[in-house]
């Protein structure tokens, strides 16, 4: 290959991958391996890897599929092995500050203009450092609150709750209404007031967004633990009274995700604080028996004035060790480019680029629900704020779930859960070296 | 010249030795390594970072440790113990079976078709408490209004496991006690009817002994092939909640894999290992013990 | 007359009491089992119902047809998994089986230091969790090139099953007296001749018996192959179950049709050679 052709070559690719589009025929040749994430709600935009394919000349290889959990351990032991010749990978911003040394910083195979299209605050935690190591995809997450209308149209409710509290019954503002609320609602075993994920990470994720609500933080500047404070029992406490008042299902502790979406879609939870993508599932009638009866609204705010919204999303990234950079960037570019947004966020995702948040708002418009819903998440992501970008994030909530598991289940006070954790964490960080 | 020829038996034995070698003793002693340095999966060059006895230090003086240590104890004792009674009982209702014998013993092994991830999984809803088939029956029977969260209380969540290792494996035991049962000799229990002996009697006296060796058997290969409850328990609680539930397996494959913590999560494994060692081989020594009263120690 | 009657009547009810418990037994054995059959037919809503539906309202294909339809619409490579998991138990179960005679046999046939002791030790090799296994094993596997090939997965089950084998097959051997072995060598056989001729139909019922364990383990195994496999080009059966579990559902009617599809095979294998393998255990046993 001549100078010239391979300097026209390189210039072509550039220009592609910059703009988020693709030139004919520019990575003839070349063959991506990819892992990504699996999954309905993600696989309809992996069908557009084929126009790529096809622009470009280049050929996509999907080396896995699988949940986010799964990949985190495959990445983990390709690391270890040294097996990285595979180019592309689903990222999660919860993830991502685990492997800072995989992922290739994108922003020199992209334009300025390109990147400022997306969402700032997205952009934001898609970076370690200045590196920016995944492009978000349209699949935006911050929880806001699912409700059952019919219980509050319910005017022997109404009264029953007016009598007992002397306030109105309308879906909760504030945390501690809610919490108010769903001891009121509560007819166990066969009707619960909420719900929460208690297993894993996502209990931390869930206390961790109620401590900023409640005016506090997870960690301090150096990444001590600062959670052992005021703010941070008042938080627990949250989770411990729902629990101890039965208003939760009693294996609350045991539910992650899933178990949620399927136990709000069963008609049986009046108020379910729930991501984005779950908003077709609840009111689908082949899928839901809240069908016609879901409810959205923002995420209420805690006793700062704070409302919670632990957010996180998905992206694609190009390791460090990949050969073909350009096409890479310009095959991630290319799935998170606008129409790419507009076809994925079709599903009910939310996007990251402010163009097509104002193209799903307008295409809400003519479906009620849909509408209630993507203003409800319009507004619940104004108050979003990613995980704490550390490395050892994952390390920590898997020493802080089970003692928040512990002061909920009632094998220990709220203090000594904190306590516990709070030591256990500062160890950690000790250890590896933080401070 | 003639070169020194190699025994027959090492001969015959080499191909294992050789498989054996590279898949396990290999990888073990990479691990043993490993669990005496820092390493850590997501910064490869930990690897080279000797810690000395760090990590066995941490292990022995971690109380979350010794308590999942104790618990997989105790899951592994009550685990064995039951399947084998139970196996047992089994094994002698369907050898009092003659006709359909041969569907009944492919039913009988109807568990060992299950994938110990698709067990878990199984269970997992079996026992969920909202929607889960065992709270569903118990409320339409009428027998409780309450959902009882199998998988969350302390005593029962440790149950539920229990029933789901025992659901997949009890067959096991069943399918080589029966074979057992075939090869109790015939005449020395007709002679004991003759003399008057009760049924019992003659079970104790004469068909058990024949068939501890193949009680020992099963014992042996189930505890050694034990550490496949983690698949199961790793996705009906993860070993949670609040650790009631927290297997050394779980604690291991937690820490390796989410924590990234392989060296430390090796230097566990080390320890677990001894554990399944010193199972094995205390079957082993009943399993030669009940031979040797046979009259067939080998 | 009334003894006779009364002794009648309790060898009855005993008899009764006897099915009743077997009933019970086969009952418990089942159910679980069946129901993973049964909500591959029914459309998820159903299983998850809240008052539970306890008769089925509605019986369908429809997990298998999404199965087996396109990427994109819960398709899963069914068929891919299929044949790998075919190739890999059936190729490692019978390169298990192999070794296994040849050990089995140097342990049953010659006498030589520390026999016990290597025996013990082959066995304990079985002993080592998977999980504590895998990371290592893992890493070797990529430094040799053996990720996500069918040769790699073949290797580490026939080392899973090989003790296994050894221990059984060795069992049959020592049941077939030296003498008929050296008497078919006299007649003018070669040992190897003798070995097919005389010994190894004996041991058959026991290599039936090994073969089917080892058959099962290799089908079933997840934690290894979870790690080894990478891509639908060695991907096994039991790691694409996994495809149901996206990042917050489970699909659990999908999974249990794809289980279908593993649970067949092994179930009709099973039936096939099973009184094999009741004779086979049962010399292996006490003989070994």
């Amino acid at each position: 290959m001549g100078h010239s052709k391979l300097r026209a070559l390189l210039c072509a690719s550039a220009l592609s991958a910059l703009g988020g589009g693709a030139v004919a025929g520019e990575f003839d040749g070349i063959t991506l391996q990819a892992k990504l994430i699996g999954g309905q709600q993600y696989e309809a935009l992996y069908a557009r890897i084929a126009e790529w394919e096809a622009e470009t000349g280049a050929q996509v290889e999907i080396l896995s599929k699988k949940n986010h959990f799964e990949l985190d351990k495959e990445f983990k032991s390709d690391i270890a092995a040294g097996t990285l010749g595979w180019c592309v990978g689903s990222n999660h911003s919860s993830f991502a500050s685990q492997y800072p040394s995989l992922y290739t910083d994108l922003t020199p195979y992209l334009s300025a203009e390109f990147i400022e299209a997306y969402v700032p605050s997205n952009i934001a935690a898609s970076k370690i450092g200045d590196a920016l190591v995944m492009l978000p995809r349209a699949q935006f997450d911050v929880s806001v609150l699912y409700y059952l209308k019919s219980i509050y149209e319910d005017p022997e409710r109404q009264a029953a709750y007016k009598a007992e509290t002397g306030r109105d019954l309308a879906p909760p503002d504030t945390w501690e209404e809610y919490k108010a609320q769903a001891i009121f609602f509560t007819d166990a075993p066969n009707f619960y007031g909420t719900q929460y994920a208690g297993k894993d990470e996502a209990i931390v994720g869930r206390y961790y967004e109620m401590v900023i609500a409640e005016g506090g933080q997870l960690f301090n500047e150096d990444w001590s633990p600062a959670f052992n404070s005021d703010a941070g029992k008042r938080a627990l406490s949250w989770f411990v009274d729902l629990y101890q008042a039965g208003a939760v299902p009693p294996g609350t502790t045991s539910y992650l995700w899933d178990d949620l979406g399927q136990g709000f879609a069963s008609g049986t939870i009046a108020l379910n604080l729930d991501w984005p993508g779950w908003a077709g599932f609840f009111n689908g009638e082949d899928t839901s028996k809240a069908a016609g009866d879901v409810g959205v609204i923002v995420q209420p705010q805690g006793s700062a004035g704070i409302r919670t919204g632990w957010s996180g999303h998905h992206g694609f990234s190009v390791t460090e060790s990949c050969e073909h950079k350009e096409a890479a960037a310009s095959l991630v570019a290319w799935l998170t480019n606008e129409e790419s947004q507009k076809l994925e966020s079709a599903g009910g995702s939310l996007p990251t680029r402010t163009a097509v948040w104002d193209h799903v708002l307008e295409a809400a418009k003519s479906d009620p629900f849909r509408a209630e819903a993507i203003a409800a998440f319009q507004e619940g992501s104004e108050h979003a704020f990613p995980a704490p970008q550390t490395p050892y994030w994952i390390e920590a909530t898997n020493l802080i779930y089970p003692e928040l598991q512990a002061a909920i289940l009632g094998d220990k006070s709220v203090e000594e859960a904190l306590a516990d954790a709070a030591k256990a964490v500062d160890e950690m960080m000790q250890e590896n070296g933080v401070y | 010249m003639t070169r020194p020829r190699l025994p027959a038996w090492f001969v015959l034995l080499l191909p294992a030795f050789i498989v054996l070698a590279a898949v396990v003793l290999i990888p073990l002693l990479l691990s043993l390594y490993s669990s005496f340095t820092s390493y850590r999966l997501t910064r490869p060059e930990t690897l080279y970072n000797w810690i000395g006895t760090f990590n066995y230090e941490k292990a022995v003086q971690s109380a979350h440790f010794w308590s999942a240590f104790g618990r997989t104890v105790l899951l592994l004792t009550i685990a064995l113990n039951l399947e084998m009674l139970l196996g047992l009982g089994l094994a002698l209702l369907v050898n009092q079976v003659t006709y359909g014998q041969r569907l009944l013993r492919t039913i009988m092994m109807f568990p060992m078709m299950f994938s110990p991830l698709l067990v878990g999984f199984q269970f997992k809803f079996i026992f969920n408490d909202n929607v889960g088939l065992v709270n569903n029956a118990l409320q339409s029977l009428g027998l409780t209004n309450v959902a009882i969260p199998w998988l969350v209380d302390g005593q029962l969540a440790f149950i539920s496991i229990l029933v789901a290792e025992m659901w997949s494996s009890t067959s096991v035991f069943a399918i080589l006690i029966l074979a057992g049962l075939f090869a109790v000799p015939r005449d020395p229990i007709e002679a004991a009817k003759v003399d008057g002996c009760t049924p019992w009697q003659s079970f104790r006296h004469i068909t058990l002994p024949y068939i501890m060796p193949f009680i020992y058997i099963a014992l042996a290969i189930r505890s050694l092939d034990v550490a496949r409850a983690y698949d199961i328990v790793q996705i009906m609680t993860n070993g949670g909640p609040a650790r009631r539930t927290e297997l050394i397996w779980t604690l291991i494959g937690r820490t390796g894999y989410v924590d990234a913590k392989m060296g430390y999560a090796n230097a566990m494994g080390y320890i677990s290992i001894f554990l399944a060692i010193a199972f094995t081989i205390y079957f082993f020594r009943k399993l030669n013990a009940a031979r040797a009263e046979l009259g067939m120690g080998g | 007359m009334n003894d006779a009657r009364l002794h009648r009547l309790r060898a009855r009810s005993l008899k009764l009491l006897q099915l009743a418990a077997l009933f019970i037994a086969m009952s418990i054995i089942c159910l679980p089992g069946l129901w993973v059959v049964l909500n591959s037919f029914r459309p998820t809503v159903e299983i998850m119902a809240k008052p539970p539906v306890w008769i089925p309202q509605e019986l369908n294909l429809d997990h298998y047809r999404a199965m087996f339809g396109d990427l994109g619409e819960g398709g899963v490579p069914v068929m891919r998994y299929f044949t790998n998991s075919l190739i890999i138990s059936v190729t490692s179960t019978v390169i298990a089986i192999l070794v296994g005679m040849a050990g089995g046999y140097a342990f049953a046939r010659y006498q030589f230091k520390g026999k016990a002791a290597i025996f013990i030790g082959l066995m304990l090799t079985r002993a080592v969790p998977g999980v504590a296994l895998s990371l290592p094993l893992f890493i070797v596997m990529a430094r040799t090139g053996l990720i996500d090939t069918h040769i790699g997965l073949i290797l580490v089950y026939v080392s899973l099953n090989v003790p296994f084998t050894i221990w059984l097959i060795d069992g049959f051997f020592r049941q077939v007296p030296v003498e008929l072995a050296e008497a078919a060598e006299i007649d003018g056989c070669t040992r190897w001749q003798a070995f097919w001729k005389v010994e190894f139909p004996v041991a058959r019922a026991g290599v039936a018996s090994a073969g089917i364990f080892a058959f099962l383990t290799s089908w079933n195994e997840y934690a290894l192959a979870s790690q080894l496999t990478r891509s639908t080009f060695s991907k096994t059966m039991p790691v694409g179950l996994r495809d149901f579990t996206s990042e917050f559902t489970i699909n659990w009617g999908g999974m249990c049709a794809l289980a279908v599809l593993m649970i067949i095979p092994a179930l009709i294998l099973t039936f096939l050679v099973q009184k094999h393998l009741i004779a086979g255990l049962t010399f292996g046993g006490v003989k070994g």
